[in-house]
């Protein structure tokens, strides 16, 4: 690789968006160049000020209020009728389908009951499959010894990492000053959906944080599983799975910073 | 030059695969439509504002164009693939270059990407020395004093998070451009921080 190659590459190296094989080739480079070692440090510095320093003009409340009347909806005397009103009632009289419907109302009205007996009893059954999932993708990648698919210890290389190959954007705290040293991200698929794996370290043990988006808020839980911890919780939109062969007090602070983290954008 | 890096870019493939659980369900009602509008895309109200507001550098404006592109999107929700996010950003990107035309229009014209030369030199080294140490305000002055092409896509990557792919799509170039542009952003910014200390007597620490 020549200087200019790795110039022109320094940008996509430090926004995260290089891919392995040409990182590795640009890191080998730099680690034999100090002044590109160090116009990559000045690059950072840049990107990181900017991130810090420029304003971020969030929009005024009552302008999105504005905004959310100014939507079109229907008057509010009842909602219009959907296409199919017409079909199953063309002649304006729902007297004649009477007879027809009554068996299939009393039929969706079991189909729903059974949905909705079907979800209550099916719910710990999802709960317990992705904990075997997660715990599964934390002694894989232990095994394996493959942490990581992006190795940084910087939340700003990582979150745009995972972000780019998601369809969310992961909330990435740096904990360092409290002892949870980031190492890096990975990709993962749990509950049938990509997810993001943020990698954490104490001392020596290894913490996976698995984090999708939630709907709705789900009570905290805890539990331990063949020697490992695990942590379920949901904050913010975002549900965070937290692994780890840790002991339970530390994984609890860990747990509560991520949930404050992930409060206040 | 053209980039032969963009093969090594990690978008040119195609990112995981995702569902899409957001398609218009069939006979939706007109609330109905509203209440997905309202849960999938004004959570990014803040970032079309933002976006909004650094391309006209003006509060009012920003609320007019802010305000007109999202009731613009509602418009073409249908039209809606994958992540809500980028999306918007696309049309207010796009309603804020169609303000600009037709009142500042000296600000859309005259930065053509063709004469950028994309490759920081050695020699630059100082120009970006201390970004650390610049000042809030003549930071924040520098990035309103870019040409809008570049402004824009340093605020996309830099206050919005967005990837490369996203930003070409929402700005409508290509990933090479977007990396040139950002280049040439990022270079512009620490000259302009750099003259602005000299100009104010504050020495940017070497």
């Amino acid at each position: 690789m020549t200087n200019d190659e790795a110039n022109t590459l320094l940008h996509a190296y430090i926004d995260g968006e290089l891919d392995p094989a040409k990182t590795l080739e640009l890191e080998a480079h730099l680690a034999g160049n100090p002044s590109l070692r160090a116009a990559c440090g000045r690059l950072r510095e840049m990107s990181e000020a900017v991130r810090l320093k420029a304003d971020y003009h969030a929009a005024p409340a009552w302008l999105e209020e504005r905004v959310r009347a100014a939507l079109p909806a229907e008057p509010k005397n009842g909602p219009a009728r959907p296409a199919w009103w017409g079909w199953l009632n063309p002649a304006g009289s729902l007297a004649a389908y009477a007879d027809w419907l009554r068996p299939a109302a009393s039929f969706a009205a079991v189909a729903l009951v059974t949905w909705v007996v079907a979800l209550g009893v099916l719910r710990p059954g999802e709960d317990e499959r992705i904990t075997q999932e997660v715990l599964a993708s934390h002694v894989r990648s232990t095994l394996a010894n493959r942490f990581y698919d992006v190795a940084s210890s910087d939340q700003h290389t990582v979150k745009p990492w995972l972000s780019a190959r998601l369809a969310f954007s992961p909330p990435v705290a740096d904990l360092s000053a409290s002892g949870f040293q980031m190492i890096g991200g990975r990709l993962d698929y749990i509950g049938a959906q990509p997810v993001a794996v943020l990698v954490y370290k104490r001392r020596q043990h290894m913490i996976d944080v698995f984090v999708w988006p939630a709907e709705g808020q789900k009570a905290e839980q805890t539990q331990t599983r063949d020697g490992f911890n695990i942590e379920r919780i949901t904050n913010n939109g975002m549900t965070f799975w937290i692994v780890s062969d840790l002991n339970r007090d530390e994984l609890d602070d860990l747990a509560r910073m991520l949930a404050e983290r992930s409060a206040a954008p | 030059m053209t980039l032969a890096a963009d093969s090594a870019l990690l978008h040119e493939a195609d990112p995981v695969s995702l569902r899409n659980p957001d398609s218009a369900p069939p006979h939706e009602t007109l609330n109905e439509r509203k209440r997905r509008f309202e849960q999938m895309v004004l959570p990014h109200f803040d970032a079309a504002y933002n976006l909004a507001r650094w391309l006209t550098r003006n509060d009012q404006d920003a609320r007019d164009v802010a305000q007109e592109a999202v009731l613009r999107a509602y418009r073409f929700f249908e039209g809606l693939r994958g992540e809500a996010k980028p999306w918007l950003l696309t049309i207010v990107r796009n309603s804020c270059f169609t303000w600009l035309a037709a009142n500042r229009p000296a600000e859309t014209v005259g930065f053509e990407d063709g004469a950028i030369e994309l490759l920081p030199s050695d020699d630059d080294g100082p120009e970006m020395q201390a970004a650390r140490n610049f000042d809030r305000k003549m930071l924040n002055d520098a990035i309103a004093g870019l040409p809008a092409q570049f402004r824009e896509v340093l605020i996309l990557r830099e206050l919005e998070d967005m990837s490369y792919k996203d930003i070409a799509r929402i700005a409508d170039v290509p990933i090479g451009t977007v990396m040139s542009r950002l280049a040439r952003a990022r270079r512009l910014l620490a000259e302009s921080v750099r003259a602005a200390s000299n100009i104010s007597g504050t020495q940017v620490p070497k």
